[in-house]
């Protein structure tokens, strides 16, 4: 089976067809994956830029990540769940061209990298999350989170214009 | 001059025409920025709100929280202003008949006019009574996620 078999038989699947043909569960699912993504891109956002220097640096970077996490997490819950919905309803045409793909993998990018940042540093903050400029490694970790997840919110926008219609 | 035909001259411009005449490149670009503004604008507002919910950054002053996230906010009205002027400018009459387009700026004007009042003063002391603190965020959370949702369903209906 290839990548379009599966979409399609996500699309045809009564999930798929279901949210396909309702007037306003689509919107409901689109808004949500809009607006949540202010908690979870929003949120990671802010801690990047602290991450790089550029945001609040007197506050303690511990502060930062286990403080607003519940939120972040929370919003990506709800980012990851309404884009899986997506999915189901979007069909195969998400890959007539390479940007859907490319959103997956920036995605995996970040996860990964934002795993490399968390057992590498994340666990150890106490020991350098007091400081105002972080290590090169976590600065590093940062820019390559907010570059990747920018791109992929940017290709989730063009979606609509490249892919789906 | 009514704001119907205010709409229609606006959309008869040579700027106007010319940007509806441009590449499609430019329009995509526009909404680009329209999605970078929201995230620049709500997710500051979002921050402080958290902390005024007693949640989030809790144990940082308000007044920094506010301080700090002032610069971000601008650049996200600046992004949101300009391409939203891009992208109304060319279709500006086409706007004019949906619900949506109106209910967002009747929300906008109204999270403006709470951002300028009640939230700056509860902002502008370090320990806002905690009952005050809630509501205002709540008012605050509720106008500007719904500037966002509404801006978002204008799309939807116009589809």
């Amino acid at each position: 089976m290839t990548a379009k078999d599966f979409l399609q038989l996500l699309q045809d699947s009564p999930l798929g067809v279901a949210l396909g043909e309702s007037i306003y569960m689509y919107p409901l699912v689109e808004g949500s994956h809009l607006i949540s993504l202010v908690f979870s891109f929003g949120l990671i956002l802010l801690t990047d830029l602290r991450l790089i220097g550029f945001f609040l640096p007197s506050v303690p970077v511990s502060d930062i990540l286990h403080r607003l996490r519940p939120w972040l997490l929370g919003g990506f819950a709800v980012t990851f769940i309404t884009g899986f919905l997506l999915v189901f309803v979007s069909g195969p045409n998400l890959l007539n061209n390479l940007v859907f793909p490319l959103k997956l993998l920036l995605i995996v990018l970040a996860g990964l990298n934002a795993m490399w940042f968390e057992f590498k540093f994340g666990r150890r903050v106490a020991d350098w999350g007091v400081q105002a400029v972080a290590p090169a490694g976590v600065k590093i970790s940062g820019w390559i989170s907010l570059i990747s997840w920018s791109f992929v919110v940017t290709c989730g926008r063009l979606i609509p214009y490249l892919a789906t219609h | 001059m009514s704001t119907q035909s205010f709409f229609q001259a606006l959309q008869n411009t040579e700027l106007a025409i010319s940007i509806g005449q441009s590449n499609h490149l430019y329009g995509v670009l526009a909404q680009l920025f329209h999605i970078g503004g929201l995230v620049l604008i709500l997710a500051p507002i979002l921050l402080v709100n958290l902390r005024l919910l007693g949640t989030g950054l809790t144990n940082q002053p308000l007044r920094l929280l506010v301080k700090s996230t002032n610069p971000l906010i601008f650049a996200g009205l600046i992004s949101i202003l300009f391409s939203g002027l891009f992208m109304f400018a060319p279709s500006a009459a086409l706007y004019y008949p949906n619900p949506a387009f109106w209910l967002k700026f009747q929300l906008l004007a109204l999270a403006l006019l709470v951002q300028f009042t009640l939230y700056r003063k509860v902002t502008a002391s370090e320990n806002p009574h905690r009952t005050l603190a809630i509501i205002t965020a709540l008012i605050s959370l509720t106008l500007w996620f719904g500037v966002g949702i509404a801006g978002r369903a204008i799309g939807f209906i116009a589809a």
